[in-house]
């Protein structure tokens, strides 16, 4: 069963090492590769109880009131960024929240979702070459 | 020679359990970010007594595991009993076919990078079947991975050389350790 003669494990040996550097280095240039060439949002998309509502150009700015069932929340496209400025909701995390530019802003009472919709960058190409 | 076996694999798969229950307690900066503490217990039993007693500790681990938390044939369930029998497979076909070349901490990086793999896979073909969103996870959980499988293979390691000591002690006589 257990060989005695064979002595202590090795921890560590050469391969280990490479492993571990090998892991390391490209799973941290992995995700600074992936933020780069994440693509960048274009539209802020705002669902009320999982319907999609609006879908609103992120780089227009606009004032936009979303009637929710606790009431109105008002939703604010500037610079690119979004933000919601009133909200008839007990918590007003949302309006907490303040600016964003990527990700969601989420009001659970007033069940509004507020997201920036992602578009692949090889969708909006500047020129193409033949 | 056998209920000795069966003995050591119960003793080691309640370790293990009782392991992967504490993980749960500890409060983690990413919600479904798990250290993989119980794959200590597994890696030691693949060094010490093979193959079978590894994958047995898998199996029940997960099984009993996800009594204690109701999760029992639920998605997480599935991507734990998945990604447990894959990982304790390959670092099981490591230790018996590279044995020279990857020390404890390499296997153990080994079962860690495999565990998350299959568990992206899993996650993609049943439940998000986004490729985006897998591509976006894949780098941050192989880095966590690889940190968490060095450090448990490491407390493997020291576990493997104190057993082997005091079974080299006691003359190989099984003892409650």
């Amino acid at each position: 069963m257990l060989s005695r003669s064979k002595g202590l494990n090795k921890r560590f040996r050469p391969a280990d090492i490479f492993l571990l550097v090998f892991l390391l280095s490209m799973s941290v240039s992995g995700i600074f590769f992936i933020k780069e060439v994440m693509p960048k949002s274009t539209n802020v998309i705002i669902e009320v109880d999982g319907k999609q509502r609006y879908s609103l150009p992120l780089g227009t700015d606009s004032v936009t009131e979303v009637k929710g069932p606790e009431g109105p929340t008002i939703v604010e496209v500037k610079n690119g960024k979004v933000r919601v400025t009133e909200s008839e909701c007990p918590g007003k995390i949302c309006v907490k929240q303040g600016w964003v530019d990527r990700g969601a802003i989420i009001c659970i009472p007033n069940r509004i979702i507020v997201r920036l919709d992602a578009e692949y960058s090889d969708k909006e190409l500047d020129a193409v070459t033949e | 020679m056998p209920s000795q076996n069966n003995l050591r694999i119960a003793l080691l798969a309640a370790y293990a359990i009782a392991l992967h229950a504490f993980e749960k307690l500890i409060p983690t900066p990413l919600p479904w970010m798990r250290f993989g503490l119980a794959n200590i217990i597994t890696l030691t039993a693949l060094v010490l007594y093979g193959f079978r007693a590894g994958m047995m500790i898998t199996v029940i681990r997960v099984t009993v595991g996800s009594f204690l938390t109701g999760t029992f044939l639920g998605p997480a369930f599935l991507l734990s009993f998945g990604a447990g029998v894959v990982s304790t497979s390959a670092m099981a076909l490591t230790v018996r076919y590279l044995p020279r070349l990857f020390g404890t901490v390499g296997i153990s990086i080994i079962g860690a990078l495999f565990h998350n793999l299959t568990q992206l896979m899993i996650a993609y073909l049943v439940f998000i079947k986004r490729i985006e969103v897998v591509i976006i996870l894949s780098p941050v959980l192989i880095l966590i991975g690889t940190v968490t499988g060095t450090l448990n293979g490491l407390v493997s390691s020291m576990l493997i050389d104190g057993i082997k000591e005091s079974a080299a002690e006691t003359d190989g006589a099984v003892t409650a350790e």
